[in-house]
């Protein structure tokens, strides 16, 4: 009972640093409407760039937060002046293969910088595991998971409470009406796209001690970070914490009493059933899906 | 003959009553106009009729056979037709295309169905855009293209939406002849429209619709003096020499 | 009745100016870029080739017919799929385990792949009946994913990861051929084939239909027309000719694993060579293979050794550049470089 209770909370936790991952991708689908398919290779490359600032500068992953999430906003902004901006208005299947020319884009150029190698970071506690009960968890996970949970809470608060927030919810019940009540919209764009960034790049750091990073490390996360976003409802926060956490849960679960390989299997199989009875994931606004993004 | 009769019609987004009991039937051969203030639920009163959306409640009889909740595409092959208020054109195609799909449901080859389109694309105006992009047209012009799109399904009843919205004095003119001229072909219509000088002389029998509710059905001389529908409009007693 | 005194309405006579970028279904007619091309692939077939350049012309044409199915669903239908290697796999498998394990040509056998793909494509299509936009992309990407688990999983089947091997009894019959040129004429067959498909749609009843449907769903449906028989049927017939094409690519190379045969990367590649090419014309997907292929190849053979990846991520930038900017692809920037339509009203 023990093993199930350990695999159930070690998903769990994973499950919410997946989530740290997933949420730039719902937050931007919720503002910009739409699917950012180099978000994978986002993440990878703020990878790279917390292994770097550990590798040269001998900080630890978490210390190089500071570093790398407001790189990643920059690299959000830039990104979404040159890539997205362009695209916004048009139909959504530009934007769906100009951002996957970005992520074949980017995975080469990780590539012809950094080789296909995996890097990792060594591990920071000497591989000691946290005893809460009978369970043993280790300190880079639940660290991580702490992290995940206080963003979510700053990030729910954040649009809440201030102003930015507000912009941001008028934008997305509807952007046009916001855009005539003052809101400046392709500002709130850039920032929507650049905090997403930002997101990805926090979990990357979180991350950076738990994987390791090689140019086509995206791909298998960002298919992840889509089943949570769904899952948990395109554009909501909550949801995307949720959906974190099942998928965790699942995949714990599955890879131990069935089969690691079949771990995947399990959450794109539940992937389809969601598209299927509750298009809109646990917390996400019924009908997005049948009207279409544009 | 009746061609349609709506009973009790109810839908209801949420706690929003859009069509709120709505009862009335229509003759073959009618022309029948369907006014009233911007969200008295005319439109969603057409996406009830022509299948887009079903009811909460309520029945649509259309040739004496229930259709309630059918979908759009059962109205069309049943020979019910409608504009949309907010034209959707087909944007990569030409405009004669736009009309040919429509025509593909009673002409079997595409020739024939581009034939028949522009012989309908030549009773709106049309005929000298067939074979430009449907983008170019401008809003009166797309409008025509709805006109013409409904018209080329040879419907047995037609649902025009705001189609003298954007047209000019005379193009209201000939479009509201053409209009005219449709009972005659044995074409039954109903008719909302925001431009009322156009419809309050055209049409013989008028129904005014006011927060889900039929408040008025009467000829356009009589709605005139009628004070609830007034009050609808104006919101206030006002009187007409 | 009706009205045709053009004095009582003011019609501007507006032309579409020329080079303005819209696309219109062919009418069946070929146009001369077409035939200059097909001379041009029967010119590769026939010459003598050197062998390192075979490969290339087989893949291409290949690609090409394969990017040319996906066209179907994709740029006629609208149904943008992430998950067409799916459709190739399935195909490449069923002929080849009848030809490996129960002696069944492969002439048969690829059209057992090609229903149960369609059978399949079908299924999605049903699946995705109420998604549109992004989550249908997706819901394509997870459903291919989950075949490429359990092709790699069912290894009594499939081999796992370990591959399939056809081993190579050279006859006609086991469509094992001695020369090269025999499976690129094959190979050139199938997208002739395909190609001819494609435009005997956009002559079509079919076709209209389908474009209308892409176009705007509510329309159409309005229109008396049935939008999700219209879906179903191209993603089928889409699933169908690319699983032929699975089938080709496992005779040619003799080696499967699904690793690379069911990838996201391969699905990625089918739809963005029809992209790039333009979508929504069956000159498109063509073009995009013909271009994109052999310049990829080039690429990597030049810029490979020295850089890795370079010759990728030129291509990922490009295949950006041209979606903002030339959205209709090379097909359209063509259009607009002889500042005419191919096809006339």
């Amino acid at each position: 009972m023990t093993t199930f209770g350990q695999l159930v909370f070690s998903g769990l936790l994973i499950g919410c640093i997946y989530a740290l991952m997933s949420m730039g991708l719902t937050l931007i689908f919720g503002v910009l409407r739409i699917v950012n398919f180099a978000h994978g290779e986002f993440l990878m490359i703020a990878m790279y760039g917390a292994w770097a600032v550990t590798a040269f500068l001998g900080l630890n992953p978490y210390v190089a937060i500071v570093a790398v999430v407001p790189a990643m906003a920059l690299f959000g902004v830039v990104v979404h002046q040159v890539v997205i901006s362009p695209g916004v208005d048009k139909p959504h299947l530009v934007l769906v293969f100009a951002t996957m020319g970005l992520s074949i884009l980017m995975q080469n150029v990780a590539l012809m910088f950094f080789s296909a190698d995996l890097f990792d970071v060594p591990p920071m506690f000497d591989g000691q595991s946290v005893i809460i009960g009978p369970f043993f968890f280790k300190a880079e996970l639940l660290l991580g998971f702490m992290i995940a949970v206080f963003c979510t809470i700053s990030l729910r608060w954040t649009i809440n409470s201030t102003y930015l927030g507000k912009a941001i919810r008028a934008t997305v019940q509807d952007s046009e009406a916001a855009m005539l009540m003052g809101v400046p919209v392709p500002r709130i764009f850039m920032i929507a796209f650049a905090s997403g960034s930002a997101l990805v790049g926090l979990a990357a750091c979180v991350m950076m001690p738990l994987f390791s990073v090689f140019p086509t490390v995206g791909l298998n996360f960002v298919l992840i970070a889509f089943v949570i976003v769904v899952l948990g409802g395109l554009g909501s926060i909550e949801g995307a914490l949720l959906g974190g956490m099942c998928i965790g849960i699942v995949q714990s679960v599955s890879s131990y009493y069935i089969a690691p390989a079949y771990g995947q299997l399990f959450f794109f199989v539940l992937f389809l059933l969601v598209m299927i009875f509750r298009p809109e994931g646990l917390l996400g606004r019924k009908g997005e899906s049948t009207v279409g993004i544009n | 003959m009746t061609i349609l009769e709506v009973d009790r019609l109810m839908r209801s987004f949420g706690t929003l009553m859009a069509v709120a009991g709505v009862s009335f039937s229509i003759r073959e051969g009618e022309l029948v106009g369907l006014i009233g203030p911007n969200g008295a639920g005319k439109s969603t009163l057409y996406n009830l009729i022509a299948g887009a959306i079903a009811p909460t409640s309520g029945k649509i009889m259309f040739q004496n056979r229930s259709v309630a909740g059918w979908k759009p595409y059962h109205a069309a092959r049943s020979g019910v037709a409608r504009t949309f208020q907010i034209p959707k054109p087909y944007r990569k195609l030409s405009v004669v295309d736009n009309v040919a799909l429509n025509a593909l449901l009673h002409n079997k080859s595409m020739a024939a169905a581009r034939r028949r389109a522009e012989a309908i694309l030549a009773d709106v105006g049309l005929a000298d855009q067939a074979g430009n992009p449907s983008t170019i047209l401008t809003v009166g012009e797309l409008k025509r293209l709805e006109v013409a799109r409904a018209l080329a399904l040879h419907p047995t009843l037609v649902l025009f939406d705001e189609i003298m919205a954007g047209l000019t004095r005379n193009e209201v003119v000939t479009m509201t002849a053409l209009v005219a001229s449709l009972p005659a072909r044995g074409i039954t219509v109903i008719w909302v429209e925001h431009v009322l000088y156009a419809i309050m002389n055209a049409a013989p029998r008028i129904m005014v619709l006011h927060r889900g509710e039929l408040i008025a059905d009467d000829s356009p001389e009589n709605l005139v003096k009628n004070s609830t529908v007034i009050q609808a409009y104006f919101g206030e007693e006002t009187t007409f020499a | 009745m009706s009205v045709t005194s053009k004095s009582t309405i003011e019609t501007k006579p507006r032309r579409a100016s020329p080079g303005r970028w819209w696309m219109k279904p062919g009418h069946g007619s070929v146009s001369w870029l077409e035939l200059a091309l097909l001379v041009a692939c029967i010119a590769l077939v026939v010459a003598p080739v050197p062998h390192s350049y075979q490969d290339v012309i087989n893949i291409t044409l290949l690609w090409g017919g394969v990017a040319l199915s996906w066209n179907i669903a994709g740029g006629y239908a609208g149904l943008i799929s992430f998950g067409h290697a799916a459709f190739f796999g399935i195909g490449a498998y069923t002929s080849t385990i009848l030809l490996v394990n129960y002696g069944v040509s492969p002439w048969l056998g690829l059209w057992l792949g090609g229903i149960f793909a369609a059978a399949f494509g079908i299924t999605l299509a049903l699946i995705g009946a109420r998604l549109r936009g992004p989550f249908f992309i997706l819901s394509t990407l997870a459903a291919a994913e989950v075949v490429r688990i359990g092709a790699l999983n069912w290894t009594s089947l499939t081999g796992g990861a370990e591959g399939l091997w056809i081993t190579p009894t050279k006859s006609i019959a086991n469509m094992v051929f001695a020369s090269r040129s025999a499976y690129v004429a094959l190979v050139l067959g199938y997208a002739i084939i395909v190609y001819l498909v494609s435009k005997a749609i956009e002559r079509s009843r079919y076709g209209l239909v389908l474009f209308a449907v892409r176009d705007d769903e509510d329309a159409a449906s309005a229109a008396g027309v049935n939008p999700l028989t219209a879906r179903t049927g191209a993603m089928g017939l889409s699933a169908f000719l690319t699983a032929i094409g699975g089938s080709l690519f496992a005779q040619y190379f003799q080696f499967l694993d699904p690793t690379y045969v069911i990838s996201p990367e391969l699905s990625f590649q089918f739809a963005l060579l029809a992209a790039l090419g333009g979508l929504g014309t069956a000159i498109g997907p063509a073009l995009g293979a013909i271009v994109i292929m052999p310049l990829s190849e080039l690429l990597r053979s030049y810029l490979g050794a020295a850089f890795q990846g370079l010759h990728l991520a030129i291509y990922g930038g490009f295949l950006v550049f041209v979606m903002l900017y030339l959205p209709g692809g090379i097909a359209s920037a063509l259009e607009r470089s002889t500042g005419r339509s191919k096809e006339t009203p």
